[in-house]
């Protein structure tokens, strides 16, 4: 039985290596050189989260009553470089030899069969992936996260949904690019985020972006466009909102999900040929259709074209010019993993923008089916939710208010004219999606992370963080400290114009409910923990410390940055730009530069390390 | 008041026996001549089930409070004494007919409740009845008496009847012969013989299928009413194509009806659909009838928990054997099927032809290696490749002992295309399987491995017993002639054993499904085609002198020109005002919003079938908002009852 034990507990430790080596895989959508370009903030967000695995992991190693194996900081280190191979094919370590007993009786067995259990799961662990992933912002700017491959693409939105406070609308998607081919394609949000991206070459010039696409969701705020599209316009415009729900129950809410009955003609590359040649083309729940020469429309006669199962669809960019097409109206279906130009990829073409968006949202539909309308319900939720918690930490006067302790902190910063909204004892606590889970990672960073915290390498000594940070408990502590910390400065005396605080005073278009503009909004938003930017914040904030630090406002610009060009749809003529200028300038991320990347971050691992 | 005579013929006394007279009075009620009747005939039994049916005026006398002078019955009537349930030859859309008792009194739309609830069939409101096509080739019918299965001895009850634990009403559970019947009932069918599907009646064009729609009972009227005598055949049917709140666990024999229905409809070219389409039906009602062979109810199981299971009993296994290392225990759990062997492998080269060399191939999670030679295979390969996301195409020919896999390997550059050749049968088994279920991202290990190897080697046997003989076909229940899973037109168009590896094809998407995932998938692919639930009715509009056709749907009514074939308009039932039946010039008119009116006249249905067609989907649709489950007949009748319902 001891030996049993010696070896499980080998056998454990052996797989928590594994775990941290697959941690090590790195990915960022530039090339590997310009990992050093990452900004500090980045960086920083980077330490964190591999903080919080590596704590985890050490919890859990505690836990145990076996100790961890003595060698396990000096072989990860060692093997760091080949960490990328080891995610794709996870080479196991011979654990040393198992011996088992004749004479085991039966709670020895039951033990076994428990840690069999824990192996397998911590098997599955250790095969998990995870990429370090660098998202793209509307403003330019960028924020680096790590993706593990059991993480959807609505876990990555929620995670950057707080990082970045945009107005969360349900519109907010990931973008994948290709520039190579002029492709790109929004991810859907029930996708895993790793699996595509394991896909791109090594020297991809490949981006992710974090945008607005209100397409993505267009066939639910206006099914008719799509499902009665042969009517004229005007009818369609006038479409009331009952008969559009109607709709959409009749097509995504029966026993099978209906595809948009569509029929174009579209223009269509030849296989590796430059001309384009017009056919008539059909979709069905099946496939592509096309109608041959001198045949009728009827279903028995019409060819397939192709069907989805291994196929993606994207949206092409400037065909004209690139491929010569006889429009820029362009779609294209491949298989997720070509990445270069190949005859494997089938381009076709169409008259107008109108047709492009109805076949790529057919074909959606067709491929992905019910699971659309579940992201789009969700979505909508979290949009519900989060604009619901924006508006609470807004002033608005209607509300005839009877602050309670909890509010008025949240409200000092706005101090001056309305009474703080009444809402927040009836709201939801502000930790950001209390409709799913939060991702893997962020919870493992939010539970037991707090530890790890003081080890982060901060470019300023500010005393540790405090706990305000850790969004779980008493969160609506949070944003009132750095507000009230940041604003005086840029606020009180006259601010310039643009002052992101200067909606402050009930901004009409808060108001008018749903999503208030997000410049009023974004500040307010209680900082989410996981992100360092925010914790620079609030670490420099907690103890009555003088204005903040030049560096912390640097890491506050780009993000502040984002939102606003993304926003238009809604409503209002965005107001001035957000952030206070005056805290902007500092140092701009120039910190990460020297060294490699990776063996700084092996330096910092170890060094955690050799704390514990 | 006057006493006069009134003769009533008694049916149970046989048709020979005069009719009994007996003396009424103008202002005694029905009952009364009932009661007097009964002991005129000194028969006792009982006659609860009797009834007086007004043979003039083609009515049953139902209303026993009613006078004689009411119903304007006097001395010349001819009136019948006779039960209200009778046997009847329901034809089901298995093909399978029944012998059972049905109300003749009450209307068509109250029969079909009853008879749903005796066969525990749920939401009997989708269904009716239909009067069968009768068959001019009676001189060839002799040769096979079908089957018919007696439920006539099933008692008759009003109230909900009983039902067993597992849904089996009790009725069904009384003897052996009857749960047998049930199990009919709740089986599919085993797919028809070629020969027999090349027989049958097929339409050619719509307004072929438009005729079959002419033949639905009215729904507000009797059987008795619309010339239906005892034993005479009928078709059950799902008339309305809205199936309402399907649930397997509970819906046995209504899934079940309702596939075959479907199935038919597809193989009769009822319904039009693509040929990869027919490739997918035929993969499915392969797996269907096979699957229903081993697994005799529906019923789903959890994959993933006997994936784990496995696995840990695997490891169990292993630790209780003799020492072996932990790394042993991972490769067991990782690689516990570890397929290798000696492939022949050819990539195919532009321009060269043939460029096959040997090599040592290895099948690991879902990836395949290959090595220089089994000596080398501990080291190195020389290329690794996964084939998730792969496509894998059979190329096989059994006489030639050709076994072939094709695969399509994505990689950045586009599909790279490689053959694996094996040597023979079982090899060829094993690794197109392990190809299959790597593509789709699954290991060896998944519990999928072991029946994907044995359909592609049944469908192996097949294309074997169809290249050596083509009498025996249906010989054992593994070789399906494929033939009968597709339409005839795809007779003609392929040969089976050019059918056979393209049905396979599509039946690796679908051979993991259990049963109940089989019968559901089938339906969906079925409902998602565009011409799902269009009843055809050729009419005739208003100011043209053209016939057209009126396509009804569940939610929208659609006008075909017949000279084009193409839908011209649509008209959604939530955009209608309402729509009215004008019964003497036999003309429907239709209001939408936006001041859309149309009207037409109807060519090969009586225009109540139209009126009860587009009233019973308004019904169906109302379903949804009531919380009841308790039907609402009234509303029903209201909607498609016409005249008759005043």
């Amino acid at each position: 039985m001891d030996d049993i034990d010696a070896m499980f507990s080998d056998l454990l430790g052996e797989i928590d290596l594994l775990t941290q080596l697959q941690l090590l895989y790195f990915y960022c959508p530039l090339s590997p050189e310009s990992l050093h370009e990452l900004e500090d903030n980045d960086l920083d967000a980077l330490m964190a989260d591999l903080n919080a695995a590596e704590q985890k992991l050490a919890m859990e190693i505690q836990d145990r009553p076996s100790p961890p194996p003595p060698d396990l900081s000096s072989s990860s280190a060692g093997s760091s470089v080949s960490g990328r191979a080891s995610a794709a094919t996870s080479p196991l370590p011979p654990p040393p030899l198992q011996s088992s007993k004749p004479s085991m009786e039966e709670i020895e067995a039951q033990l076994k069969a428990d840690k069999i259990k824990l192996a397998l799961e911590k098997l599955k662990e250790a095969k998990v992936k995870k990429l370090v992933v660098k998202v793209l912002l509307n403003d330019g700017s960028s924020k680096t996260l790590m993706v593990d491959e059991r993480q959807t693409v609505r876990d990555v939105l929620d995670n950057l949904f707080e990082k970045t406070h945009c107005d969360c609308n349900e519109n907010w998607s990931l973008c994948e690019t290709n520039p190579e081919l002029h492709l790109d394609r929004t991810f859907e949000d029930h996708e895993n985020l790793v699996e595509p991206l394991l896909a791109w070459t090594r020297d991809s010039e490949n981006k992710i972006l974090f945008q607005e696409r209100p397409e993505k969701n267009e066939v639910f705020k206006n099914p008719q466009n799509f499902y009665l599209w042969k009517k004229n316009r005007k009818a369609l415009k006038e479409m009331k909102d009952k008969d559009k729900e109607l709709l959409i129950q009749e097509n995504f809410c029966g026993t099978s999900i209906i595809v948009p009955d569509l029929e174009a003609v579209f223009y269509l590359k030849e296989d590796g040929k430059k001309s384009w040649k017009q056919r008539l083309f059909q979709l069905r729940a099946s496939g592509i259709y096309y109608v041959p020469k001198g045949k009728t429309k009827s279903s028995r006669d019409l060819v397939c074209f192709l069907q989805f199962d291994n196929l993606n669809v994207y949206y092409g960019k400037d065909f004209k010019s690139k491929y010569k097409a006889p429009t820029d109206f362009c779609l294209v279906l491949k298989h997720p993993q070509i990445q270069k130009e190949s005859q494997y990829i089938k381009y076709l073409c169409c008259d107008d923008a109108w047709t492009l968006n109805l076949w790529v949202t057919g074909i959606r539909i067709a491929k992905y089916g019910v699971s659309l309308y579940e992201n789009y319900k969700t979505a909508v939720r979290k949009a519900a939710v989060s604009s619901a918690w924006a508006n609470r930490s807004t002033p608005s006067g209607s509300n005839p208010s009877t602050p309670s302790p909890t509010i008025k902190s949240s409200v000092t910063h706005n101090a001056l004219p309305p009474p703080p909204p009444p809402l927040a004892e009836i709201l939801p606590p502000p930790p950001p999606n209390p409709v799913l889970p939060p991702p893997p990672p962020p919870l493992a960073a939010n539970s037991s992370l707090r530890p790890a915290a003081p080890q982060r390498h901060l470019p300023t000594n500010f005393s540790p963080p405090p706990p305000a940070m850790d969004n779980l408990p008493p969160p609506p502590l949070a944003p009132p400290i750095e507000d009230a910390l940041e604003d005086p400065p840029d606020f009180l005396p006259p601010p310039p114009p643009s002052v992101g605080f200067a909606s402050l005073p009930p901004p009409p278009p808060v108001s008018s409910f749903p999503p208030p503009p997000p410049p009023a909004t974004n500040e307010f938003l209680p900082p989410p923990p996981p992100d360092p930017t925010q914790s620079v914040f609030t670490s420099s904030g907690a103890p009555p410390p003088p204005p903040p630090p030049p560096p912390a406002g640097a890491a506050a610009a780009p993000r502040a940055a984002i939102k606003p060009s993304g926003s238009v749809r809604k409503g209002p003529p965005a107001p001035p730009k957000r952030t206070t200028p005056s805290l902007q300038g500092g140092g701009g991320g120039g910190g990460g530069g020297e060294g490699d990347f990776m063996s700084e971050l092996m330096m910092a691992m170890n060094k955690k390390r050799g704390d514990h | 008041m006057a006493v006069w005579d009134l003769s009533v013929t008694v049916e149970d006394l046989g048709s020979d026996t005069p009719p009994v007279t007996v003396s009424v009075t103008s202002d005694l009620h029905v009952g009364g001549v009932i009661l007097k009747l009964v002991e005129k005939t000194q028969i006792n039994r009982d006659w609860s089930d009797h009834m007086l049916w007004w043979e003039q005026k083609q009515r049953w006398l139902l209303r026993t409070s009613w006078t004689l002078e009411k119903y304007g019955i006097h001395a010349d009537a001819r009136l019948l004494f006779m039960p209200q349930h009778k046997p009847l030859k329901l034809r089901l859309p298995s093909g399978i007919t029944l012998r059972l008792r049905a109300c003749f009194s009450s209307p068509v739309f109250k029969t079909v409740m009853g008879i749903c609830q005796m066969l525990n069939i749920r939401h009997p409101e989708e269904l009716s009845l239909l009067q069968p096509i009768e068959h001019k080739k009676k001189k060839k019918d002799k040769g096979s008496p079908e089957d018919i299965y007696d439920l006539t001895d099933v008692p008759l009850s009003s109230v909900s009847r009983p039902c067993l634990y597992n849904g089996t009403p009790a009725h069904f559970a009384d003897s052996p012969e009857m749960e047998a019947i049930y199990k009919m009932l709740s089986v599919t069918q085993p797919p028809p013989s070629p020969e027999i599907l090349a027989k049958l009646y097929r339409p050619a064009s719509v307004v072929d299928k438009a005729h079959i729609h002419s033949r639905w009972l009215d729904s507000s009227r009797s059987l008795m009413q619309q010339g239906i005598q005892e034993n005479d055949r009928v078709w059950l049917r799902f008339k309305y194509f809205a199936f309402y709140n399907i649930e397997p666990k509970y819906d046995m024999v209504r899934l079940t009806q309702l596939y075959e229905q479907a199935r038919w409809a597809i193989l009769l070219e009822d319904i039009d659909c693509t040929e990869e389409e027919m490739m997918l039906f035929g993969a499915l009602q392969y797996h269907i009838s096979k699957v229903s062979q081993s697994e005799p109810s529906m019923k789903s199981s959890s994959a993933a928990m006997d994936d784990l299971d496995s696995a840990l009993q695997s490891l169990e296994v292993k630790m209780g054997g003799e020492s072996s290392s932990a790394f042993e225990l991972f490769q067991m759990q990782f690689y516990k099927f570890k397929l290798s062997d000696m492939i022949v492998h050819f990539r195919p080269k532009r321009l060269t032809l043939k460029g096959y060399k040997q090599y040592w191939f290895k099948f690991q999670d879902t990836s395949i290696s290959y090595f220089k030679s089994k000596e080398e295979s501990i080291g190195e390969p020389i290329q690794q490749i996964n084939l998730k996301g792969c496509e894998v195409a059979p190329d096989v020919n059994v006489a030639t002992q050709k076994f072939l896999i094709r695969l399509l390997i994505p990689a950045p550059e586009g599909m790279n295309e490689v053959y694996l050749r094996c040597d023979n049968e079982q090899q060829y088994a094993q690794w197109m399987a392990a190809c299959r279920l790597g593509s789709k991202g699954k290991t060896l290990a998944d519990n999928s491995f072991q029946s994907e190897i044995q359909s592609i080697r049944s469908f192996l046997a097949m294309q074997k017993s169809n290249y050596g003989s083509h009498g025996d076909t249906n010989a054992s229940d593994e070789s399906i002639d494929t033939h009968s899973l597709v339409s005839p037109r795809y007779h003609k168009k392929y040969k089976t054993k050019q059918l056979t590896p393209r049905i396979l094809d599509a039946y690796q998407n679908v051979a993991q499904f259990s049963l109940t995932e089989a019968v559901m998938r089938f339906l969906q692919i079925w409902q998602a085609l565009p011409d799902f639930g269009l009843s055809y009715v050729v009419v005739r509009f208003k100011g043209s002198r053209k016939d057209e056709v009126l396509g009804i749907a569940p939610n929208r009514l659609i006008r075909i020109d017949l000279s084009v074939g193409d839908v011209v308009k649509t008209w959604r039932y939530n955009n209608m005002k309402q729509w009215n039946v004008n019964w003497d010039i036999k003309q429907v008119a239709i209001e939408f919003d936006g001041n859309v009116n149309i009207a037409f006249s109807c060519m090969t249905a009586d225009c109540k079938i139209v009126h009860e067609f587009i009233g019973g989907y308004i019904f169906m649709s109302t379903r949804s908002r009531e919380k009841s489950d308790t039907l609402n007949e009234e509303l029903f009748h209201k909607l498609t009852g016409g005249h008759e319902a005043l």
